[in-house]
């Protein structure tokens, strides 16, 4: 106990204690059978917009093409599995100082495809650029950082607070660039970076508004991959051409709702196949600061009167499943719930209870059915909904109908993205159907949720907490939980904010937000499945992509 | 000389209009450029994100409108149509001059297409008035002109592309192509503008027959067709030379007119078949709220239009005497 600065490993954001500190030498992929022959061409098929054939990892447009397979992070981060943590360009990554200080690691041998060797002062760089330019910083973890220097082979990050779920933003989400090539840019935010030079397994090799291909890498760091060759992500300006694509073995892996999958795809060849991991919820955001819905009452009542397994049946065609109410994503996030709670707590629909609880809370049924408050105020409610998003607007249609069987009147009102956006920013709207980002435990959504410092006054407009929660408990809760790698502690924590959604029904979760994952073995196997969940399969997902191309092996 | 000096009055003024509507309208959108990049990254980008991009996109600056609108005036005098924020950061004017090929190869070629067409069966069918030809093709082309490009679009794209398997369903050419001057590749651009280009002409061809075939009966009983005819001429000779010539006229502006929106793309039929045109670009640049790249593109719309419209008045003054002795 001499020594105050003790060293802890990190598996920060899941918060499991006893990951390695000992930096890995062997190549930070598993599976690694260095046998297998190197070839093949993939196709990548998704509906997207045109290749601007830019290849910046700080431009959310150009992210998905660039992240991952060109630049790559720190350390990766399994979403899927426990937020397991790979050392990547770091070998380790130890919290110091109460959590305050993190020192990485850089990895030695590591080229960029110019030739020139990764060094720490590159990944100290690309953090102080950030800095530097607020716009790249996407995941605004300058709001916690105080500094990042150079010491050495190590980098050193100071934090102004303990902020240990910030590991996953600043490991795993930012791809680390070469200071050689962007000292010398003037702008970075309008930088398009059309011959971009990383260290990742593969390298632009031609790009149209329609396709982007690269080509293996074959000085990567990692010894023996990537075993394919090409890989080719032609942009599909709609859903049907890349659904084609994809069914007629034209494309290997695809990334897209295909409302009959079975029909479309499945039934199309023995190897096509689909996992569909749920990652966030899909909730009824509830404005807090609107009459009748700070009234706890009609909350629970609209709990309860929701059969989230039909909405999910109708509105998803059953690919996504039933969320529960107390926020956790299940299976993804099992080991997190905590199921006696849930249990007693009894969410399960129940139109007669949504009944009895607003008959209980002195609401009186008048015209129409419909329930009105004491003072006569209808319990009668508008919900804005994205219109683009068609398996929503069926969805809401059942959570209309349902809420109307217990007296509650709901009006669906299907918006432009933009439209729906500023509204939901600002706090312009009583309901609102949709979800936060999430991350590699429950915690970033709860704490987008719930965490009432992030969010803003009525009509300006709110990074996240967009139903306007605020709780002072709730937020020390969160607060605390950024200041401990204690699994047992975080687990508690998060049990807590559970009890909070349950009790409180800020939100109601109603479904849960898969990744689309369609792939073929017929040329490559090695694909993530629920059995082997080693990164997320939605190609769109950075850096999870990588992971999966680096496992692929020719059959 | 002051009829075509009216006119370019006329046109500068219509332009100035135009630009003026091109700049407010679409800033009374709901919400802005970050927020509409937020709603296509819905759930991959954290709530945070729309801080940064809003500093990316230059979204809070405090520039008044009014002086926004001045330099925007200027900009576009001098060509300096700015970063377009869809595609950010290329160049509004690079966007635009990789969608404007495509765009005109396939509409133009499409419109010189229907029209020439259009205005030969509308001849042949005034010409042998009530005959089999003229009760079955004039009506035919008039109703499918009715049907929604895109419907005509994807019952194609159905048919030939996906249940026969005949043609390529949509974009460009080939993905895995590279873009080389070569035959090859030339029949591949060529097999997927097929599709599209088939669409296009069967809905526009019916309106060219119409108004060729109403002009081409009037232009028949005339005294000098009856003349012509008594004269022994050859029926191609009246068709062409004497009936064509002048029932043509009023069908010249309406086509020169047409050549002018070619520039606008078609944006149904660009975005059923994923065509990388100005149309598919110009919905893009709505839904991304992207300021910069729509106003670029509604005023090379405007001007393509307005010079058309110039022009095919001062043939007209050339072609037709009438129209000058007005002043």
């Amino acid at each position: 106990m001499s020594k105050r600065n003790w060293m802890m490993a990190i598996l920060a954001s899941a918060g499991l204690l006893g990951a390695t500190t000992t930096s890995s030498v062997a190549s930070a992929t598993a599976n690694n059978a260095g046998s297998a022959a190197v070839g093949g061409t993939l196709t990548i098929s998704n509906a997207e917009y045109l290749w601007t054939c830019g290849f910046n990892p700080f431009n959310p447009s150009d992210t998905g093409l660039s992240m991952g397979v060109i630049y790559e992070p720190l350390m990766f981060v399994d979403t899927l599995n426990n937020a397991k943590v790979t050392p990547w360009l770091a070998t380790s990554a130890t919290w110091s100082d109460g959590n305050k200080v993190l020192t990485f690691a850089v990895r030695n041998g590591v080229k960029w495809t110019d030739g020139q060797s990764l060094t720490a002062a590159d990944v100290a760089f690309t953090f102080n650029m950030l800095k530097k330019y607020p716009a790249l910083d996407l995941n605004t973890i300058w709001s916690v950082l105080s500094s990042v220097v150079q010491s050495g082979n190590n980098v050193v990050m100071s934090f102004k607070t303990a902020a240990v779920p910030y590991f996953y933003y600043i490991a795993d989400q930012v791809g680390i660039v070469p200071e050689h090539v962007w000292a010398s840019v003037k702008n970075p935010v309008a930088f398009k970076d059309a011959n971009p030079v990383g260290t990742g397994p593969y390298a632009v090799s031609n790009c149209t508004a329609q396709n982007v291909a690269y080509t293996r890498n074959s000085h990567y760091w990692q010894p023996g991959l990537p075993k394919v060759q090409t890989i080719e992500y032609p942009a599909f300006t709609s859903n049907p051409p890349a659904n084609t694509l994809l069914s007629t073995g034209g494309a290997q892996w695809g990334g897209q709702f295909i409302p009959n999958l079975k029909g479309e795809y499945l039934s199309k060849s023995p190897n096509n196949h689909f996992w569909f991991p749920p990652v966030v919820n899909v909730s009824i955001f509830i404005n807090q600061t609107v009459p009748l819905l700070n009234n706890l009452a009609v909350r629970k009542a609209m709990a309860f009167a929701i059969d989230r397994a039909r909405v999910a049946l109708i509105g998803e065609y059953g690919y996504e499943a039933a969320a529960n109410q107390a926020g956790i994503v299940t299976p993804t996030f099992q080991n997190w719930l905590d199921t006696s709670e849930l249990g007693s707590a009894g969410y399960s629909y129940n139109p007669k209870t949504a009944i009895s609880i607003l008959e209980k809370a002195g609401f009186k049924r008048g015209s129409g059915g419909v329930f009105a408050s004491p003072q006569g105020k209808r319990l009668s409610f508008t919900i804005i909904n994205q219109s683009a998003y068609t398996d929503w607007v069926a969805a809401l249609q059942v959570v209309s109908q349902e809420l109307s069987q217990v007296g509650i009147n709901l009006t669906v009102e299907n918006l432009s993205g933009t439209d729906y956006g500023a509204k939901l920013y600002d706090g312009n709207f009583q309901l609102a159907y949709g979800y936060e980002a999430g991350g590699p435990s429950p915690y970033y959504e709860f704490r987008q949720w719930l965490y009432s410092p992030a969010s803003a006054p009525i009509g300006r407009p709110a990074a996240t907490n967009w139903e306007r929660y605020s709780d002072k408990a709730t937020d020390e809760l969160i607060g605390s939980y950024a200041t401990s790698t204690n699994s047992v502690t975080q687990h508690q924590i998060l049990n807590k904010l559970e009890n909070v959604l349950l009790q409180d029904v800020p939100l109601i979760p109603v479904t849960e937000q898969a990744d689309w994952d369609e792939y073929s073995t017929a040329q490559f196997t090695g694909w993530p499945s629920a059995s082997d969940p080693y990164a997320q399969p939605y190609a769109w997902v950075t850096p999870d992509w990588e992971v999966v191309l680096l496992r692929l092996r020719l059959k | 000389m002051r009829y075509v000096l009216r006119r370019l009055v006329f046109f500068v003024v219509t332009l100035f209009a135009a630009m003026t509507t091109n700049f407010f309208l679409p800033r009374l959108m709901p919400g802005n450029p970050a927020l509409a990049m937020m709603a296509r990254f819905h759930g991959r980008l954290n709530g945070q994100a729309l801080v940064a991009m809003e500093v990316a996109f230059g979204v809070n600056t405090k520039q008044g409108l009014i002086s926004q609108y001045f330099s925007y005036l200027g900009n576009s005098f001098t060509g300096h149509f700015g970063t377009s924020l869809t595609f950010f950061p290329t160049a509004v004017s690079q966007v635009v001059f990789t969608a404007l090929p495509w765009t005109i190869g396939l509409v133009g070629v499409t419109t010189v297409i229907a029209f020439i067409l259009g205005t030969l069966i509308g001849m042949i069918g005034a010409w042998r008035r009530g005959g089999a030809f003229d009760s079955v093709m004039p009506p035919v082309f008039i109703i499918l002109s009715a049907f929604p490009y895109f419907w005509i679009g994807m019952v194609s794209i159905l048919v030939f592309g996906i249940t026969l398997g005949w043609l390529p369903i949509g974009s460009d050419y080939s993905y895995g192509l590279r873009e080389t001057l070569s035959w090859s590749f030339a029949g591949n651009v060529l097999e997927h503008a097929v599709l599209p280009g088939f669409t296009i002409v069967i809905t526009s061809i019916g309106g060219w027959i119409l108004t060729m075939r109403n002009n081409m009966v009037t232009t028949l009983s005339e005294d000098y067709i009856r003349l012509a005819r008594a004269k022994g001429l050859s029926p191609s000779r009246i068709i062409l030379d004497y009936a064509g010539r002048n029932a043509i006229l009023p069908n010249l502006t309406g086509f020169g007119m047409s050549l002018g929106f070619v520039v606008s793309g078609a944006i149904l039929v660009e975005y059923v078949f994923s065509y990388p045109g100005v149309g598919y670009t110009l919905l893009q640049a709505v839904l991304g709220e992207d300021y910069p790249l729509m106003q670029t593109l509604f005023l090379f719309i405007t001007i393509a239009v307005l010079v058309v419209v110039l022009i095919v008045d001062a043939v007209t003054v050339v072609l037709d005497p009438r129209t000058r002795s007005v002043s």
